[in-house]
């Protein structure tokens, strides 16, 4: 699996408020491989072509048993540091988005800053966002490293999503794969991350969620609560529950306005840009924007087959492999477009 | 729109046979009315009518005709 990209790093001491840019992505993707072929064994009246008709993807990676979102995101910062030529020392801030944690606490890139022989004198912090944690997560460290609170912005996008799937649940499973990225930001010459959208709708809360294990609902709680019989064989409330419709009409509803508000602050035209990514979450959601929207599909990039949707690392993946692919290049104005679990949504246009 | 034009879009959605469908057909007897038929609808709705609906609304539809009463 490609996982060079964007290599153009070189570290300098010295600050300057010119602005900020993505100096390097690289990823990590579990070796496990759940295809299409094992899914139809398992739900007969699936065949593995309609569910790739139906999402666009033909196999996904699941973390190991004893594989966690932190093992992956220091596999895929290993491979930043690797692939670029980047020294941990320079490292002088870590951001971490995860919904699948180690554990409630400690915060895991703490644990992140140790495994990596990042400085004690680093910042580091986790947030708890999905779909739309890209987004938030360049705002961040734009932030930070114009306000000169930092120069070196470690951004890790990881998550084990499958771990929380109950095998029975079919149309989740076809959906989601694993995975971490992680992003260097740092100043650049010219100003490359440009404005931000962002969206917030907690009204839809209930439409992805995993109800039981959290302090509302405590895990304890339920396991008393629960028959035995029927536990092995139906999702409980510690497993993720999708709301597809809702999602969808989240989606619709919400992503072309946010589309053009970018646009617009921004500036620019559908024409200026030359690569739209947006968030990958199945094919059929994807499709079905790019029309409404009216992007023309040459310019509106889709990697969901061999990957599926890895939450929040899909933006960063599929910006890698664009770049890796050459369907993008230095110098190219990208949209990217984040929306999911939340609900949250944001947009922002980079430059390559 | 006619009946015979939306039963036509709904025929096409499904990927069933033309003139498959009747007005009168309760939903549980239709062939592929399954949870990716009820994103494929809001998609039709959304598309043709301009219109949104919800995942809970779709599910309270009994029959065809129930269904062609908001494709409008």
């Amino acid at each position: 699996m490609a996982r060079k990209s964007i290599s153009n790093y070189e570290y300098t001491e010295e600050y300057n408020f010119l602005g900020t840019e993505i100096k390097a992505i690289s990823f990590h993707l579990p070796e496990i491989v759940l295809s299409n072929e094992q899914l139809s064994e398992l739900y007969g009246d699936w065949t593995p072509e309609k569910i790739y008709e139906k999402t666009g993807i033909s196999k996904r990676h699941i973390a190991g048993k004893n594989e966690t979102a932190l093992d992956l995101a220091v596999k895929a910062c290993k491979n930043l540091f690797e692939d670029h030529e980047i020294s941990p020392e320079h490292i002088d801030f870590i951001l971490l988005a995860t919904q699948s944690p180690d554990y409630l606490l400690p915060t895991s890139a703490c644990i992140l800053q140790d495994k990596l022989g990042i400085p004690k004198s680093a910042g580091a912090l986790d947030f708890n966002l999905g779909c739309s944690a890209y987004i938030y997560g360049l705002a961040l460290a734009k932030s930070l490293v114009t306000t000169g609170i930092a120069n070196n912005i470690l951004f890790v996008t990881t998550e084990t999503y499958t771990k929380y799937i109950h095998p029975s649940d079919k149309s989740t499973r076809t959906i989601f794969g694993d995975g971490a990225a992680a992003t260097l930001i740092t100043q650049s010459e010219s100003e490359k991350i440009g404005s931000f959208v962002f969206g917030t709708d907690g009204s839809g809360a209930e439409n992805l969620i995993i109800k039981a294990g959290g302090s509302r609902k405590p895990k304890a709680d339920i396991m008393s609560s629960e028959i035995k019989s029927d536990k092995d064989s139906i999702p409980t409330e510690e497993n993720l529950y999708m709301n597809g419709p809702e999602i969808f009409n989240f989606t619709i509803r919400e992503i072309p306005k946010c589309f053009h508000e970018i646009l617009g602050k921004s500036s620019l035209t559908v024409d200026d840009i030359d690569m739209f990514i947006f968030h990958q979450a199945n094919k059929y959601m994807l499709d079905y924007l790019r029309k409404k929207i009216k992007i023309p599909e040459d310019k509106f990039y889709v990697n969901l087959s061999e990957i599926g949707n890895t939450v929040s690392s899909t933006l960063p993946i599929a910006i890698a492999m664009a770049y890796e692919e050459k369907r993008i290049k230095k110098g190219d104005k990208v949209m990217l477009v984040g929306f999911g679990v939340g609900l949250s949504w944001g947009a922002t246009i980079i430059e390559i | 729109m006619t009946n015979k034009e939306k039963l036509g879009l709904l025929e096409e959605m499904l990927d069933i046979e033309e003139n498959s469908l009747k007005e009168d057909m309760d939903l549980e007897d239709v062939e592929n009315w399954d949870s990716m038929a009820v994103i494929s609808f809001i998609s039709l709705l959304d598309e043709k009518f301009g219109k949104q609906i919800t995942a809970s609304q779709i599910k309270a539809f009994k029959n065809i005709s129930d269904v062609l009463e908001v494709m409008e």
